[in-house]
């Protein structure tokens, strides 16, 4: 059985072995959970949406523990942001629909990520209107048209062959 | 205006809510049953198990929150002059202080961590049943009959979105949040610690309206306004950054306090399995009581709302009767206070080695961390070879990691940073401009909890420590 550290190499690995970003990285873990793919990590919600404390831990370590190195820079506003990579090799067997997830994911731009995963999160927590919600909790992330980007995304995401089938709404 | 209602409160002298609409329905707020419960759970748990004096309530602390938030409140007001504020935001923001504690369980955050650990859905986190009980309860009703359709859902809002979203939210989420620096200032009068003093005046008087950055990873998002700190006050917020860093090992992770939380925890995992399992006779407690009825429906917010500490600690002799060895022998414990010994894994660690295991690089987290997990495998197995008794576990374990301030690169954003006018007047995350906070090391722990007379587990813990320590020796 893997350990925490070795799943997320596992991810960055099967990401082609760069993932840009640490929220980028948690929605990634957090997609992966509820498509069920992998149930390792607890999801809660946070100011960034769903965020994993396990993950968090597992991602810090990592770089001692496997191989995966994250560097660290300087972001335009003025805070910072990781860059992970890995020179281990995708998983030869892992599943088509989960190496496709994490593409998508990867390739989309992160603030849209952050939305179609928080919306995910909410319509698993039941909320009638996840997109309303998620338009209210986070109004300046959505707004500039990145909450339809992120329908768009959601809507890519839903048609994946995965284990566990995302919510419908 | 003339006051209508006055609070005497033992931080803040008279807490006064004017008769006006708008705190004549705060006050109204304040007499349902809903709000009311506050006064039954203590805002430290089991603190008072240490500090006598702190039995202050979450009820005081609310009102003191809400105090604290309408002073914050007059400098937005202030800094955005008539034509710019907006009085609803406020009154919503102000709302949420006030009611923001609504859906703690009794003991507060043990009862928490606990409905985490078994996943009940309703309770798992205070700030999402703070929000059920605002729209669900008669508060709803007050809320959107004085201030308007929909007040209710907007105030739930701003308390279970998890940051803020404009200045009027960072009055209840912040650095400087009213929550913080009421709980900061009356913790330490109630305990009566002589430590975590701040300069409460003179950080309000230099508090200043200003916007920052943010962003998500490396993408840019418009700037966000926020409260920041005036020049002067750079020691000021130094003082109340260490006040923080000192009130977790002395309050509240304080080691007896913490064992009286695993071994409630323990209790409510034992009760809840025996509930689950149709087996309530073994508890002590009959059918109807709350925490069985809680248990039973987890998700039905007006059985949580007959749940406070009251009725766990009226129970506390009924358990010690219970069939069930674990519940009697937890609950004994609880309420004669023999509290199972810590043995403090990291303090052991660096006594044994040396300080430098003790450090905040990574390396050293990680050593921590490989210990840590040793441990807890190997108590796993300890518990599958001796157990006393079905379901009662001898070795308890707690750990974590509190930081009073974190750099940017850790923190969940910028927001959550203390941002510094300088005398230059640029701003900057005070991180980087005080040497102080720069150095100051998260407050991390891993305790294990034996009962006192078990030496059995007591020098299996010793002898398993040395060997996990060895074991990771060579990773420093």
């Amino acid at each position: 059985m893997p350990t925490n550290y070795e799943i997320v190499e596992n991810i960055v690995a099967d990401a082609g072995g760069r993932i840009v970003g640490r929220t980028k990285l948690q929605k990634i873990g957090y997609l992966l959970s509820a498509a069920g793919f992998d149930d390792t990590f607890e999801f809660e919600y946070r100011h960034y949406g769903p965020y994993s404390e396990e993950l968090a831990d597992a991602a810090r370590f990592a770089p001692i523990f496997c191989n995966l190195c994250e560097a660290e820079r300087v972001a335009e506003w003025g805070g910072s942001y990781s860059i992970f990579t890995t020179e281990t090799a995708r998983s030869a067997d892992a599943p088509e629909g989960r190496l496709r997830l994490i593409e998508i994911a990867n390739d989309a731009d992160p603030v849209e990520l952050e939305l179609a995963a928080t919306a995910i999160f909410l319509a698993k927590e039941g909320y009638d209107d996840p997109w309303e919600e998620t338009a209210e909790r986070k109004p300046e992330k959505a707004a500039r048209g990145r909450l339809a980007r992120a329908k768009r995304l959601y809507a890519e995401l839903a048609e994946i062959d995965v284990p566990r089938p995302l919510p419908q709404f | 205006m003339r006051a209508a209602q006055r609070i005497r409160d033992p931080l803040h002298d008279l807490i006064e809510f004017e008769d006006e609409e708008f705190e004549r329905a705060l006050w109204d707020c304040i007499q349902t049953p809903a709000f009311q419960r506050l006064r039954r759970v203590r805002q430290l748990g089991f603190s008072e198990l240490v500090y006598p004096g702190a039995t202050h309530s979450r009820f005081a602390h609310s009102v003191g929150v809400f105090h604290t938030a309408r002073l914050l409140m007059e400098i937005i007001r202030e800094s955005e002059g008539k034509e710019r504020f907006s009085r609803t935001k406020s009154q919503q923001a102000l709302t949420a202080a006030l009611l923001h504690d609504l859906g703690h369980g009794p003991f507060s955050h043990a009862f928490e961590s606990v409905a985490k650990a078994l996943k009940l859905p309703l309770v798992e986190k205070h700030e999402k049943v703070s929000a059920e009980l605002i729209r669900s309860t008669e508060i709803s009703e007050i809320l959107n009959r004085e201030l308007g359709g929909g007040t209710a859902n907007d105030v739930a809002l701003i308390i279970e979105s998890g940051g803020p979203n404009n200045i009027y939210d960072a009055v209840v989420s912040s650095q400087f949040d009213a929550d913080r620096l009421d709980y900061i200032r009356r913790d330490r009068l109630m305990t009566g610690t002589q430590h975590a003093g701040i300069d409460f005046r003179w950080l309000l008087a230099n508090i200043e309206v200003g916007s920052v950055p943010q962003g998500v990873d490396q993408t840019s998002l418009r700037a966000l306004p926020t409260f920041i700190l005036g020049p002067k006050s750079i020691h000021a917020a130094e003082a109340y950054i260490l006040g923080l860093f000192q009130l977790y090992p002395t309050v509240y992770f304080h080691k007896a306090t913490r064992s009286a939380e695993v071994i409630f925890s323990e209790l409510l995992f034992r009760i809840h399995s025996l509930t689950v399992n149709s087996d309530v006779k073994y508890t002590g407690l009959s059918e109807k009581h709350p925490l069985i009825k809680f248990f039973k429906s987890p998700s039905d917010a007006s059985i949580f709302l007959q749940l406070d500490d009251a009725p766990i600690w009226g129970s506390l002799p009924l358990l010690m009767d219970a069939r069930d060895a674990a519940v009697s022998d937890f609950s004994r414990r609880l309420f004669q206070r023999k509290l199972f010994k810590a043995t403090d894994c990291y303090r052991k660690l660096a006594h044994l080695k040396s300080s430098e295991w003790l450090k905040g690089d990574i390396r050293s987290r990680a050593a921590r961390a490989q210990i840590k997990d040793g441990m807890t495998s190997r108590i796993k197995e300890f518990h599958a070879q001796h157990v006393l008794s079905k379901g009662q576990r001898r070795i308890l374990t707690d750990a974590g990691e509190r930081s009073p301030y974190r750099k940017i690169q850790e923190s969940p954003g910028p927001l959550n940073q203390i941002h510094i006018k300088m005398h230059g007047g640029e701003t900057a995350d005070i991180g980087t401009k005080s040497e102080i906070i720069a150095s100051i090391q998260p407050f991390e722990f891993f305790r294990v909890y034996t009962a006192k007379e078990d030496t059995e587990a007591e020098k299996f813990i010793d002898k398993s420590l040395k060997e996990e320590i060895e074991k990771h020796a060579n990773q420093l």
